[in-house]
């Protein structure tokens, strides 16, 4: 049988890429003394990869938009918090537990989406945003209203995570299982029917697909995502508050997506990493280069870029990072014979 | 096998590359401290104008040469008003540019947030630009690393409240404030009072930025309060001083430190009159030693009308602060010997603050405040440093 | 015995009759064909079935269950699949993953984990899409996205998505449409081949008449949502309201 000869995917680099991921921080300290700095910005990266790859589920492989992720990971952060620190369960339980309990938040909020989808869904999506922040405030014996609340560090089986180099270790450990799980699930009867009930919910329902309770499943699943990013956010910052939460982190969370390629995995880790590193690391870099030669507000211009990098993207590379990195490697495989417009 | 080698020797080359720590941010002729400002984000006005009077103040000492012959150069990175965007602004001042300390961070739950990596890497952090009274709790992770400057929102409403009752022990005193984390702080206060003059004070809540408050006064009104204080910025005692006159309500209005500002004298007009502000520094154009120090700087570096004024003044007197104590870390400063110099200060007069005192055992600086009131459309200053 | 019956469906849409007093038989092993032309309502009669519309009178039994009051999830259940017109596919699936789809009733959970763990399990779910594939032909192209495919093979795939569930009747929607002759000719011996190999009732709607002529047991035509004429392709080929209702006057004359 003739296989497709460049449509399946290769696997061979996913390995090497894995202890990529773990020497990365030796090469990092070895080559600069400020690892610490950069580590932090890709811990942060990692934390939100476990979210943007569920956020992928819901509004990438099922279609339905959400701008109250940054709600779901407070309410993660919050109740791991809690859960740790005033309850005192062990971290790995909350670990455990915090999906759970964010993945039934999704679930809840899932009930719109039955009867409402695109832009409407992200504005009552939205509105929980703004909800879950009152709530915080409101409950401030537990969550130490708006002043926000201190965390404790984690301790995993009895080993203390203490500082980055501890975190990226663990942080970037269940980032990975969160992509492999995730590509599971996308992989399997249930990402097809997502992504059925995405295009074409006639052939979804008419090959068996409840609807309703997939797209359940869809925000059940979400939540739980980032309900373990919010775990992790809570114990290696150490410090949340709602100011953490605001709605501008949802739609970055979206904007992660976009760039990266909706509908795809690793385009949903490319996005974040670009973003993040992008926002924490270039920009900054780049603004210390130009203000030698012009005044520059450091904010105004950061906006600029990114409102700069949407607009080219959804323009000239719809399918996002990830999508461009597949033709770059079909470029590459028939590299002589590359007739050139079957990639534009 | 060949991709190997060459990976392992790029690895090899990278090791051999790594940098020694140089002490950090201390030079011959050079001291680098860093600040974090909200650049961009919802308080951007004050982000541009704040280090602006730090920076006064720094050109002045350099011009004098200096502290024991270092110039002071002063880096601001961007937090936006996120805490997360806070720590990766301190760890970038403190793991890249290699800052000897911060200073004059601005925001409560960005001092918060930045906590952690303060005591992780020891790194002092003086007048975090935060009237939050928690901010000098020694209890707290690098509760010893922080050196506040301002009178807490906890302290400052105990003051008003001890003031209200000293003048009218029958007062009937309602709160209107913020639903954050500055009401919070306020909130603490206002319970300590409570219990200590064993009196309920009339709580109400806004949500920050709301524009309406007929049904906060209208409660005041059926509450029949006749002193009211009010926890809000600029905007909050302006509004509520104008709804209060238009629904015929007349109580004595207070307001914290942050009302304490020319606009709300400007914009609020007849209502008000007579409005009592607490603040915790001397006004930038009063006859204070500092003041009239500062007035004269402004001349003589050609400072722009627009940045003349309270924040900007602020920014200047906590770098004087700054300044002093790394005077008396000595001629080979280190984080160590900056906080021992921060903790000899005692009754220490900035010709602007209040006297302030640190030692091991309190890093709150000072406990005072003085409060102004509007005469005639005027800011006035009408008591002495009160606690 | 007769294996579905609509009896006197009643559809109408805020004062458009789609369909009027619609009944009529398929019986097992047949190949029924539904035509007419443009808004007679043979894509509603259809959604009928499949429980997209719910009609405002009549009946649906198909081996004495009541279709009515299924939802449309439920019915392939039953027994019952159907292809769409428009094509319904998903683009970004691969061909196999999409005739996957049409396996969601036949897989059950506990094989989706098990799917996880094992290879085995992996191909074994891949074999039933295979099969099928085989059997129409496209099981070369498995691996490829489906976005970019020929027309020809989208329609092939959404017929497999059809198929694998196994089901006893199978409702196709215009199979042959935008096809030309050659693949129109395939389509022909593809349907005979899923009654007479799969022992599937197909019922078809179809405009091209030469194919819906060679390969039908019955045939029904629609018209404003009636039945304009019914019976063997001979029958119906001759009756002159038919001949009036497609050619024309003219053609008649």
């Amino acid at each position: 049988m003739i296989k497709g000869r460049y449509d399946d995917e290769n696997l061979k680099w996913i390995p090497v890429l894995i202890i990529a991921v773990y020497l990365f921080p030796f090469l990092l300290k070895s080559a600069t003394f400020s690892y610490k700095y950069y580590l932090y910005i890709f811990n942060i990266a990692g934390v939100y990869i476990i979210l943007t790859v569920g956020l992928d589920i819901l509004s990438g492989f099922t279609g339905l938009m959400s701008l109250g992720h940054a709600a779901f990971l407070a309410i993660g952060a919050y109740t791991s918090a809690i859960l740790v620190d005033q309850i005192g369960l062990p971290f790995e339980l909350s670990l455990i537990i915090t999906p759970i309990i964010v993945g039934i938040c999704g679930f809840v909020i899932g009930f719109p989406a039955l009867r409402i989808e695109g832009m409407y869904l992200g504005l009552t999506t939205m509105g929980f945003g703004f909800i879950v922040k009152r709530l915080i405030i409101a409950f401030r014996e537990w969550t130490g209203g708006a002043g926000g609340l201190h965390v404790s560090k984690a301790t995993f089986f009895g080993y203390t995570i203490r500082n980055d180099w501890d975190n990226y270790f663990m942080i970037y450990t269940f980032a990975i299982l969160a992509i492999i799980i995730a590509r599971r699930i996308v992989k399997s009867k249930l990402g097809r029917a997502f992504m059925a009930i995405r295009d074409s919910e006639q052939a979804a329902q008419a090959s068996g697909i409840n609807l309703a309770k997939y797209k359940m499943m869809s925000f059940f699943i979400s939540g739980m995502f980032a309900g373990f990013a919010g775990v992790l956010f809570a114990h290696t910052n150490h410090f949340i508050s709602t100011d953490h939460f605001d709605i501008l982190l949802s739609i970055f969370f979206i904007v992660m997506v976009l760039v990266g390629g909706v509908g795809s995995i690793y385009g949903a880790v490319l996005g974040t990493l670009f973003i993040v590193l992008m926002e924490n690391m270039f920009i900054p870099l780049f603004e210390d280069g130009m203000s030698q030669f012009v005044h520059l507000e450091a904010g105004e211009f950061q906006v600029f870029i990114f409102g700069l990098i949407m607009l080219l993207f959804i323009i000239f590379q719809p399918q996002g990072l990830y999508g461009m990195w597949l033709k770059m490697r079909i470029y590459w495989k028939i590299f002589p014979f590359n007739p050139k417009k079957r990639f534009t | 096998m060949k991709k190997m080698t060459v990976m392992i020797s790029i690895l090899l080359l990278f090791i051999a590359c790594g940098k020694q720590a140089p002490t950090p941010g201390v030079t011959d002729t050079e001291i680098l401290i860093g600040n974090i400002q909200d650049l961009s984000g919802p308080m951007k006005e004050l982000g541009a104008v704040l280090p602006a009077g730090s920076n006064l103040y720094f050109q002045y000492i350099n011009e004098q040469g200096g502290v024991h012959g270092r110039q002071i150069k002063m880096i601001v990175e961007d937090h936006q008003y996120n805490p997360q965007k806070a720590v990766v602004a301190a760890k970038k001042l403190i793991e890249k540019d290699q800052v000897f300390c911060l200073y004059h961070v601005i925001g409560t739950s960005t001092c918060e947030a930045i906590r952690p990596i303060l005591a992780e890497t020891k790194t002092p952090l003086i007048a975090p630009a935060t009237q939050s009274g928690t901010m000098s709790d020694l209890s707290r992770t690098a509760g010893d690393l922080i050196f506040h400057t301002d009178t807490g929102y906890d302290k400052q409403t105990n003051i008003l409240i001890d003031y209200i009752l000293n003048n009218d022990s029958n007062a009937k005193i309602g709160l209107i404030y913020q639903d954050d984390d500055y009401g919070e702080n306020v909130l603490k206060g206002a319970g300590e009072a409570e219990s200590r003059h064993s009196i309920s004070v009339q709580k109400e809540a806004f949500q920050r930025g709301a524009t309406d408050f007929t049904g906060q006064v209208g409660n005041l009104i059926k509450g029949s309060a006749t002193h009211v204080i009010i926890a809000g910025v600029v905007k909050e005692p302006i509004i509520v001083m104008k709804t209060a006159s238009a629904m015929g309500f007349s109580p004595q209005f207070f307001g914290t430190s942050p009302t304490m500002d020319h606009r709300v004298a400007l914009a609020a007009g007849p209502a008000g009159e007579g409005f009592i502000a607490a603040n915790f520094a001397d006004l930038w154009n009063s006859d204070a030693s500092e003041a009239v120090h500062y007035r004269e700087l402004c001349d003589k570096y050609e400072v722009p009308e627009a940045y003349m004024g309270m924040y900007h003044f602020y920014g200047y007197i906590t770098a004087k602060v700054l300044v002093e104590g790394l005077e008396r870390a000595g001629k080979n400063p280190t984080r160590n010997r900056l906080i021992n110099g921060m903790e000899t200060l005692k009754k220490w007069d900035s010709g602007a603050f209040p006297p302030i005192t640190y030692n091991s055992n309190d890093h709150a600086g000072t406990e005072s405040v003085i409060l102004v009131q509007i005469k005639d459309g005027v800011q006035t200053v009408i008591t002495d440093w009160i606690d | 015995m007769s294996d579905l019956q609509i009896q006197n469906l009643h559809m109408h849409f805020s004062g458009v009759r789609a369909l009027d007093d619609v009944s009529f038989e398929v019986n097992e092993g047949e190949i029924f064909s539904l035509i007419g032309p443009n808004g007679s309502g043979k894509s509603t009669l259809f959604n009928c079935i499949n429980g997209f519309c719910k009609p405002q009178q009549g009946s649906m039994i198909y081996n004495n269950i009541n279709l009515k009051t299924i939802k449309p999830h439920e019915i392939v259940k039953e027994g019952i699949s159907r292809t769409f017109q428009n094509l319904q596919n998903v683009p970004y699936m691969t061909l196999l993953e999409n005739v996957l789809l049409g396996a969601h009733r036949r897989l059950t959970i506990q094989d989706t984990i098990n799917r996880w763990f094992s290879q085995k399990e992996r191909e074994r779910e891949e074999a039933l899409a295979l099969e099928i594939m085989d059997f129409l032909g496209i099981a070369n192209f498995e691996k490829k996205y489906l976005s970019g495919q020929p027309y020809g093979i989208q329609k092939l795939v959404e017929i497999a998505r059809a198929l694998i569930c196994k089901p006893k009747l199978i409702l196709m929607d215009e199979p042959a449409a935008g096809m030309n002759d050659q693949e129109t000719l395939e389509i022909a011996k593809i349907i005979s081949e899923i009654r007479d190999v799969l022992g599937i009732t197909v019922l078809v709607v179809e405009h091209d008449m030469k194919l819906v002529m060679s390969i039908s047991d019955q045939i029904c035509v629609l018209d404003s949502g009636k039945i304009l004429a019914m019976g063997k392709p001979d029958e119906v080929k001759n009756d002159p309201d038919v001949i009036k209702v497609f050619l024309g006057d003219e053609a008649h004359a």
